[in-house]
């Protein structure tokens, strides 16, 4: 009925030494693709535009990567787990509606805070329920979330764009804090501690050996259904503080808002370099994919290319990234995991 | 699991007619003929994007196309150029675009099977690079003036009441589908591999190539997807297949396709899309908008996943 196990490749053991050789050759190449990738980014976007390589544009890319790097950092964790999480970008929408309108009321920004947090926790919930306890395949469950939160963003939107203000004052766009912008140092906070989390924790052991292998996992004593639980829900918090720092950066909630940053998060993570098979990555690698990604679509308008051609390298980097992987698995002769 | 998968067609069938009542019901317009042929002239689209779902999730090993919508996409810019930019007529340019859908969809294919990537990330890799480059083919305008040698006939005609291109692209690619996928070994070996590709290569099937055989198919339906489009709006769009992956994927799922791979059968795809089909059509005739449909496909999609696993099979769904 499933499958499991694959693809099992069976190679002679006297050409086994020029293999790992091979195979190791490409995980460098691998490892180094995304610093070469920036590199190169840096120095064509410097040689055709004059205002790129300046303070000024750098802290305004990493002002516009605030939400799919906040979202790219809890979308790590599932996708380590070999799982996914489609409904962030409406999710994001649907609490940035919550925030500005709560604004708009005059609410305590400490109140706002914790109702975001809250429904943001609660839409993690619900998709790690429906993935966890009731075995949906995670694309299927949050596509139909992503779906339904779609409909809940049009209907609370209602034909009338929300403006808003950010909540806090150091929310805003311009707002520094020593001369940094305020939302840069809040991602930076974030990935600290999902780094932390991740590499010093029970907890986040507990996901590497579940994206690794989860029946050895369970056999292990890993209480595997809380732990993926746990990882959807700290995505709905990310989206949370997205939603949150969105309303602060852009100020204003439409039908569309959050649509497009879904995938944008998922190829951030991908071309960062953690495996979509589950059990090999890290949330400092997601943030190197956010920061191409970003440079890209700020260099790409500055450099006077029409941005048409932004889903084009996009799209090619990510199966640049995923095909180098492909190739080493394939070597390595791992399994073909199924993607849940 | 024949009894089950008789047990699904059966409920989609009694929920069909339980809608088509309600909405008959909530609006005496829906049951007349130019509401029921403007019905299925929507639906016609998504459900040839829906064939070809269901058969790369059928083949198994992770199985999905998230780039259905971009390929649709691309191949509708490729027919306008055709048509237009290089005047060929309109009927040698939609082979010709179902000629690039089956290229974009062997494209898929051999990157996941031969290259081992995981088809997620392939086609969502392939979601942005074909809607791009359909994008900058098109310089992100509207391709127009293919009205001729009677193209339009395909999409806004019809026969006895019924639309041309139910008549004679919907139903017959149904028909074909479910006749290869029943009586011929390749139907056989695409269930053998979905359900255990271990198994079915030692009994004799190429794994690999029938799934890039699948991936390739999707794209010619996707194409055909486009044509379709074409004809019926008499213009070609480079954004013309935005968003369409996901109603493909839930009408695919909710038609029994397990999304696992290796269970299903496309006549429940079928039924599945001409209930989504009358629920679309009965909420927009009482008023409710395009985007509360969207909601109400998500919550069918997990809901219709949900009760086939509290009717029990697959315990070890990854």
């Amino acid at each position: 009925m499933t499958t499991h196990s694959e693809s099992v490749v069976e190679r002679p053991s006297a050409g086994l030494d020029s293999a790992q050789k091979i195979s190791r050759n490409l995980l460098l190449a691998r490892r180094s693709l995304l610093p070469f990738l920036l590199v190169v980014e840096l120095i064509v976007f410097t040689l055709s535009s004059n205002s790129f390589l300046t303070v000024g544009n750098f802290l305004n890319i990493a002002s516009d990567a605030t939400e799919v790097a906040l979202i790219g950092a809890g979308m790590t964790l599932v996708i380590l787990m070999g799982g996914i999480d489609i409904s962030t970008g409406y999710a994001m929408g649907v609490i940035a509606w919550l925030v500005a309108y709560l604004n708009g009321v005059q609410t305590n920004p400490v109140l706002i805070l914790v109702a975001a947090v809250a429904v943001g926790a609660l839409v993690g919930l619900i998709n790690g329920q429906l993935v966890a306890i009731f075995k949906i395949p995670s694309i299927v469950a949050t596509l139909g979330m992503s779906a339904i939160l779609q409909t809940v963003l049009f209907t609370l939107w209602d034909k009338t764009d929300i403006f808003s203000g950010p909540i806090l004052e150091g929310l805003s766009r311009q707002s520094k804090f020593f001369g940094i912008p305020t939302l840069v140092l809040i991602t930076v906070a974030l990935y600290l501690v999902l780094y932390w989390v991740t590499q010093k924790t029970v907890f986040g052991r507990s996901m590497f050996a579940i994206g690794s292998n989860r029946e050895a996992a369970t056999l292990a004593g890993i209480r595997t259904n809380i732990v993926r639980i746990a990882a959807f829900v700290i995505v709905g918090v990310t989206v949370a503080l997205a939603a949150v720092t969105y309303v602060g950066r852009v100020g204003v909630v439409q039908a569309s808002t959050g649509g497009s940053i879904t995938l944008l998060a998922i190829a951030a993570v991908v071309v960062g370099g953690t495996s979509i098979l589950g059990g090999e990555g890290s949330v400092l690698r997601t943030l190197g994919g956010v920061a191409f990604i970003m440079i890209l679509q700020n260099g790409v308008v500055l450099a006077g290319v029409p941005p048409l051609w932004n889903g084009l390298m996009i799209g090619v980097v990510i199966l640049l990234a995923v095909l180098l992987d492909g190739i080493i698995s394939r070597l390595n002769s791992d399994q073909q995991g199924s993607l849940a | 699991m024949m009894r089950l998968m008789g047990d699904r067609r059966i409920a989609l069938g009694i929920l069909i007619a339980i809608a088509i009542v309600a909405m008959g019901m909530i609006s005496p317009y829906f049951l007349e003929a130019g509401n029921l042929l403007s019905l299925m002239q929507y639906s016609s689209v998504v459900g040839l994007l829906a064939i070809g779902q269901s058969l790369v999730i059928l083949g198994g090993g992770g199985g999905i196309d998230l780039s259905v919508g971009s390929m649709l996409s691309l191949s509708s810019i490729t027919f306008g150029l055709l048509a237009v930019d290089a005047g060929w007529s309109p009927w040698l340019a939609a082979l010709g675009a179902i000629v690039a859908g089956a290229l974009l969809g062997l494209f898929n294919g051999v990157l996941i099977n031969v290259f081992n990537m995981p088809p997620l990330i392939v086609t969502l890799g392939t979601l942005y690079l074909y809607g791009s480059l359909a994008l900058v083919l098109a310089n992100g305008l509207d391709i127009n003036g293919f009205d001729r040698d009677g193209f339009s006939i395909l999409g806004q005609s019809t026969i006895f009441g019924i639309p041309t291109q139910v008549i004679f692209v919907l139903i017959p690619s149904y028909a074909a589908v479910a006749w290869v996928m029943s009586r011929t070994r390749f139907g056989r070996e695409v269930y053998e591999t979905g359900s255990n590709a271990i198994a079915a290569r030692i009994s004799g099937v190429n794994v690999k190539w029938t799934r890039i055989k699948l991936y390739a198919i999707s794209g010619v339906f996707s194409a055909m997807g486009a044509v379709v489009t074409a004809s019926w709006l008499l213009n070609a769009k480079s954004t013309a297949g935005v968003g369409q992956e996901l109603q493909a994927i839930t009408i695919a799922v909710l038609g029994g396709i397990v999304i696992t791979g290796g269970v299903g059968r496309v006549s429940g795809t079928l039924l599945a899309l001409v209930l989504v089909a009358v629920l679309n059509s009965g909420m927009a005739l009482a008023g409710v908008g395009s985007t509360y449909q969207i909601g109400l496909l998500g919550v069918v999609l997990i809901v219709s996943v949900l009760v086939r696993h509290k009717s029990a099979i697959p315990s070890s769904v990854p």
